[in-house]
């Protein structure tokens, strides 16, 4: 827990980004301009949501499986709620938005209310919402939203995408949260130690069911740039969505165990697995061969995290 | 059951009742659903919908053997759907080569086998939980294969190769693979140790390494069994249609979990049956089935599935609850 | 062909199932057992007992193999011999029927039997009928009849489940049983059968090592009695030459009174009431009244409902009947967050599991039971975590680099200071300290009474719950009794006895329940 530590991992993964992006840009030229990097800050801004919550939910020694699901649940609602059942778009769009929220309550319940392990309750939510989005959605897709919509997906404040403006303010405020407050303290603690911080007189399930409820709404708001971003809405959004939100927190040096990890970790994180993306197809690796890398790090930076705890003796 | 004298106060049929219970659950299901769908509708009870019903769902109920297996240990595999992707799309790549087709069929196994066996290695001597380093393999799976393949798809597949097209005795040779690999998955738990050692292993980790079992080794070969199975399945999965469409079959993998988990096996590991969970994977298939007969959207079967999986759970740890 | 065994054995004097000469073992530099010599004659019952910290588990550990001794020869009969692991003890003929019982749920009972040894057939599967015939015999054998062999352990009851662990160590053909505490968790009458059990096994040639603190088993069953104390022999004696007072002052043994502070002081008003508290069927009506400036000892066996009061007042596990004052008014303490924001601290006596977060630093500890007063705005103030941190440090004398350093990095005792830093950091007015000085050596020991009786002289009302009767006798202005979730016995300092108290706790309340 010393600041020290947590240095030590963030610096080195500072540096293996930098790194990436002197070689990825000596590899190619497009990709070290302000368009392309820009463009990349947009398309990571979805994972980028969900992944600031689910490093809570994993430094609680949790993890949260249908993170994809309730984007694509929120997806298929608001075009619903505004198409469908005819709502002003605004109202279609906060409706939505509560339903994703509720969604991660309705985890974070049945997680605390039943002592099921997260990995299976998300397991079997990761079905059911997937499943009521296929069913209301019945495979059509909903398009035709308003020009104003577009600009939570497209448009620009400051030259700079509306989204990365969110998740910019999104990263500050739960790295606040976790790093800072009385919130992020008891996070901690549940992670390291569910019983003793109990016993210390935390509020255990209180906290966690925050932190799942937070988790679909981070998805859900997700959700919503998202169907802006691409102007229409499926039901097969999001999928996928977790494996990539996990690589980046567990990438970002969060310890899957619990306990350990910051939200600066899981943003340098998300930086090197965008800019790997992004650099290896400008450079002519095929579209999902990046995936293989990806796979490849993430095992990797586990097992480099676990030979080290084993050094330390932990 | 000759054994009557050697369990007093309990009849046999008891015992057998309390001993499977979820399986018989699900049988019934089975059963009833057939009468009452059957009842509205005859054709659901047609030679062509019951073989659609078994034959095409056989490689999930054969690949839901090994993941029952690893659920018993204690862990889990989310990779297993990218698994069996490639595992066909290696089997079609063999098969309109020239090599013999039995190493077309072979060869995927035998992959198989060592891609589990290793994630077993990994799982078991680093102590990384297995939901981790199967998210890693499945993207590293599914990458691989698209990126290899350029989701092509492979066709002109040779006639002798498509085994889960051949009929022996009438039978679609997927439904024989699945009666025989499930019974000889329920005898090898019964009846050999290192089976009983896998309950053993995901009952009570520390207990079993005291009984003088290898947890570590116990895990590597669930896993490398799983592979078996996976690669099996991938087979029949291959040569099912006469294309192979060199993709990872969407949430395959989160249909074996359910039907595993539905099937009787404890989530938290240590208790379940194989023979229930390919009941469930049958049950998937017919309530599938079933809401199409039933002018149910097909939409819906997965919330359904959903649904179902979450009831299961619940039903598991309530249960628990009560008797501790 | 057993009983010849014996028979030969007993002549011999040889052929000593196990015998131990001279076991030293050290942890962390504390001598745990200091040259002790232990044998077990073939078809007795050795009572082996001791306060907790005696050495007794250490001992039993060291002939189950799963310790190394530092010094000293285990003989096997006659023989020298090493055991560098569980399965060679096995191998020589010991078993151990441990306190947290080692089974498979969802394995069978026969197959808990036989796992690891099971009977195969000619094609090397597993010969389910023999293993079944054999686990009938073997359980017949134990008067045991009545339990299925076909049924999962996990819906069988404690004392069901210990009669397949012992059926698994005859099925080793074990000569040595260790049993450690068998009856701790055990209801009358399942006692009652595992005592007709023992009887029955020595009768067969087996020699038992029975670890237990309840005088009426021990003076029932045991042949010869050992005891130690503070890691030595201090005797091994037939158990006719015992009688019970002897065998609490041969565990007691030194001078108690001037090894405690005295009192400072004297008693405020009652803070904290009880009136028929229950709590299930673990704890059971209880009613006792604390004072401000007072230390009360809790005393009884483990397993008597002293923690799971504790629990109950801390809102751990909430009352289910009674009711709870707190300077006369009625509370209701639902969490350990009610009991906490009552002036309620608890000290666990799970240091490692329930009381510290050791990965986390001393100031990251320190601050977690207090994170509502050392916020400021929405920020944790982190000058002033620090800050309570280094207070607590010097206060308590806490030996660590400063309050960065990780919790899991110092001494036992400077945990548990760590841990009552936490706790007095809250202002409490009601200190609940369970197990205080548990592994702890004797010089932080010592600090820690000194602070007990500092914080009772400034006015705190202490609940001390505590295994060794000197501690509890040293400590406490008062002594409560417990015995099977119930109070059975309150005693002032004059006359809170180690003889008197420890009669109380060790007696089986038949009795009391039935009147």
């Amino acid at each position: 827990m010393t600041a020290a530590r947590f240095f030590r991992h963030e610096t080195i993964l500072a540096i293996l980004t930098i790194v990436a992006m002197v070689v990825l840009a000596s590899l190619s030229d497009k990709f070290f301009t302000a368009d392309n990097l820009l463009n990349q800050g947009r398309l990571m801004a979805e994972v980028g949501l969900v992944s600031l919550a689910m490093t809570f939910v994993i430094v609680t020694g949790g993890i949260d499986l249908s993170v994809g699901s309730i984007l694509g649940l929120t997806a298929i609602l608001l075009g619903v709620f505004w198409k469908n059942v005819g709502l002003p778009l605004p109202a279609a769009m906060f409706l939505a938005l509560a339903c994703g929220t509720f969604a991660g309550w309705v985890n974070g319940f049945i997680i605390t209310r039943f002592s099921v392990p997260p990995l299976i309750a998300t397991l079997a939510t990761l079905a059911l919402y997937r499943g009521l989005a296929e069913g209301i959605s019945e495979a059509r897709s909903v398009r035709g939203y308003p020009e104003w919509f577009f600009f939570f997906g497209q448009g620009e404040v400051m030259g700079v995408p509306f989204q990365l403006w969110i998740l910019g303010i999104a990263t500050f405020v739960a790295a606040i949260i976790l790093g800072l407050t009385p919130f992020g303290r008891a996070t901690y603690a549940i992670g390291a130690n569910e019983v003793a911080a109990r016993f210390s007189g935390i509020r255990v399930n209180a906290t966690k069911l925050w932190i799942y409820t937070g988790s679909g709404f981070c998805a859900a708001l997700a959700a919503v740039i998202f169907v802006s971003r691409v102007t229409t809405t499926r039901s097969d959004m999001g999928t996928g969505l977790e494996l990539d939100a996990i690589t980046a927190v567990v990438l970002g040096g969060t310890s899957i165990f619990g306990g350990r990890g910051t939200i600066i970790g899981t943003a340098l994180g998300l930086i090197l697995i965008q800019a790997l993306k992004n650099g290896l197809a400008l450079s002519g690796v095929k579209g999902d061969g990046t995936i293989v890398v990806i796979g490849l790090v993430l095992i990797g930076a586990i097992l480099v995290g676990a030979l080290f705890d084993r050094n330390r003796g932990g | 059951m000759t054994a009557a004298v050697l369990s007093p106060g309990r009849s046999n049929l008891h015992r057998f009742l309390s001993g499977y219970g979820q399986e018989i659950v699900v049988l019934l299901a089975i059963v009833a659903l057939f009468v009452v769908v059957g009842a509205t509708n005859h054709r659901f009870l047609s030679n062509t919908n019951i073989n659609s019903i078994f034959a095409g769902n056989a490689y999930i109920a054969i690949a839901a053997i090994g993941m029952s297996m690893v659920i018993m240990a204690g862990h889990i595999d989310v990779s297993v759907g990218a698994l069996i992707g490639v595992i066909a799309t290696i089997a079609g790549t063999l098969a309109v080569s020239d090599y013999p087709i039995w190493v077309a069929w072979l060869v995927p196994i035998l992959f198989a086998i060592m891609v589990n066996a290793g994630v077993g290695t990994l799982v078991a001597y680093t102590r990384i939980p297995s939901i981790v380093v199967t998210l890693g393999m499945l993207s590293i799976l599914k990458g691989g294969l698209i990126s290899a393949t350029a989701g092509e798809w492979i066709s002109n597949l040779p006639p002798e190769f498509m085994i889960a097209q051949m009929r022996p005795f009438g039978i679609p040779s997927a439904v024989w693979f699945m009666v025989a690999l499930t019974i000889l998955a329920a005898l090898f738990l019964r009846y050999t140790d290192f089976g009983r050692s896998i309950y053993a292993v995901g009952g009570n980790m520390e207990a079993a390494r005291a009984a003088g079992i290898n947890p570590e080794r116990t895990v590597i070969g669930v896993f490398a069994l799983h592979g078996l199975f996976a690669g099996i399945a991938g087979i029949l999965f291959a040569t099912q249609l006469q294309v192979i469409q060199s993709t990872v079959p969407p949430n395959l993998e989160l249909t074996i979990i359910t039907a595993s988990v539905i099937g009787g096996v404890s989530i938290l590991g240590g208790t379940g049956t194989v023979i229930g969970s390919t009941l469930a994977a049958i049950l998937f298939a017919c309530i599938g089935s079933a809401l199409i007969f039933l002018n149910v959207s097909a939409y819906w079967l997965r919330a359904v599935l959903g649904l179902m999986i979450l009831a299961t759970v619940l039903a598991d740890m309530i249960r628990r609850r009560r008797d501790t | 062909m057993r009983t010849e065994q014996i028979g030969d054995a007993a002549a011999a004097g040889a052929g000593l199932p196990i015998e131990l000469r001279g076991i030293s073992k050290s942890f962390a530099g504390i001598r745990v057992v200091n040259d002790v010599s232990f044998d077990m004659r073939p078809g007795e019952v050795h009572a082996l007992m001791g306060e907790n910290g005696a050495g007794k588990s250490t001992l039993i550990k060291v002939m189950a193999g799963l310790y190394q001794p530092d010094e000293g020869q285990i003989l096997v009969n006659g023989a020298v011999v090493r055991f560098p692991s569980p399965k060679d003890a096995h191998a020589a003929g010991i078993a151990t029927v441990h306190q947290e019982l080692l089974l498979f749920p969802e394995l069978t009972v026969a197959e808990n039997i036989f796992l690891g040894q099971t009977p195969k057939t000619s094609f090397g599967t597993i010969d389910w009928q023999t293993m079944r015939q054999r686990s009938r015999q073997l359980l017949d054998s134990l008067d045991s009849g009545d339990l299925d062999i076909d049924q999962k352990v996990a819906h069988l009851s404690v004392g069901n489940r210990q009669r397949i662990e012992i059926a698994r160590a005859l099925a080793q053909d074990a000569r040595v049983l260790i049993m450690d505490e068998p009856t701790a968790a055990l209801a009358e009458h399942d006692v009652q059968r595992l005592m007709s059990i023992v009887r029955n096994l020595r009768k067969r040639g087996v020699a038992i090592v029975y670890v237990s603190h309840r005088m009426p088993e021990i003076f029932a069953l045991a042949d010869r009695v050992t005891v130690l104390r503070d890691g030595h022999l201090v005797a091994t004696k037939p158990i006719t030459e015992v009688d019970e007072p002897s065998l609490v002052s041969m565990m007691v043994g030194r001078a108690i009174d001037r090894l405690y502070p005295a009192k400072q002081g004297t008693d405020g008003e009652v803070i904290l009431e009880l009136g028929g508290v229950s709590h299930r069927s673990v704890v059971r009506d209880i009613s006792f009244k604390l004072r401000r400036g007072e230390i009360l000892g809790l005393a009884g066996l483990v397993g008597s409902g002293r923690t799971e009061t504790a629990l109950t007042i801390f809102g751990i596990t909430p009352a289910t009947e009674g009711r709870i004052l707190i300077d006369g008014k009625p509370v209701t303490i639902a969490s350990p967050e009610a009991a906490r924001d009552l002036g309620i601290a608890y000290v666990p006596e799970d240091r490692a599991h329930q009381g510290l977060i050791r990965p986390q630093s001393i100031e990251d500890n320190i601050a977690l039971a207090n994170l509502k007063r050392l916020t400021r705005g929405i920020f944790i103030d982190a000058a002033r975590v620090a800050a309570e941190a280094r207070n607590a440090i010097t206060r308590f004398g806490i030996r660590a680099r400063g309050p960065e350093q990780l919790v899991r990095q110092l001494s036992g005792g400077n945990q548990q200071k760590v841990v009552l830093g936490k706790w007095l950091a809250t202002n409490p007015r009601i200190l609940i300290m369970d197990e205080p000085t548990r592994g702890i050596d004797v010089g932080a020991k010592a600090e820690i009474h000194q602070l007990m009786r500092r914080l009772a002289g400034e006015g705190m009302a202490i609940l001390m719950i505590s295994s060794e009767l000197p501690e509890v006798l040293g400590m406490s202005d008062r002594v409560l009794v417990m015995n099977g979730g119930r109070i059975v016995g309150e005693f002032d300092r004059e006359h809170a006895t180690a003889e008197a108290v420890g009669t109380v706790m060790t007696r089986s309340f038949d009795r009391e329940q039935a009147a």
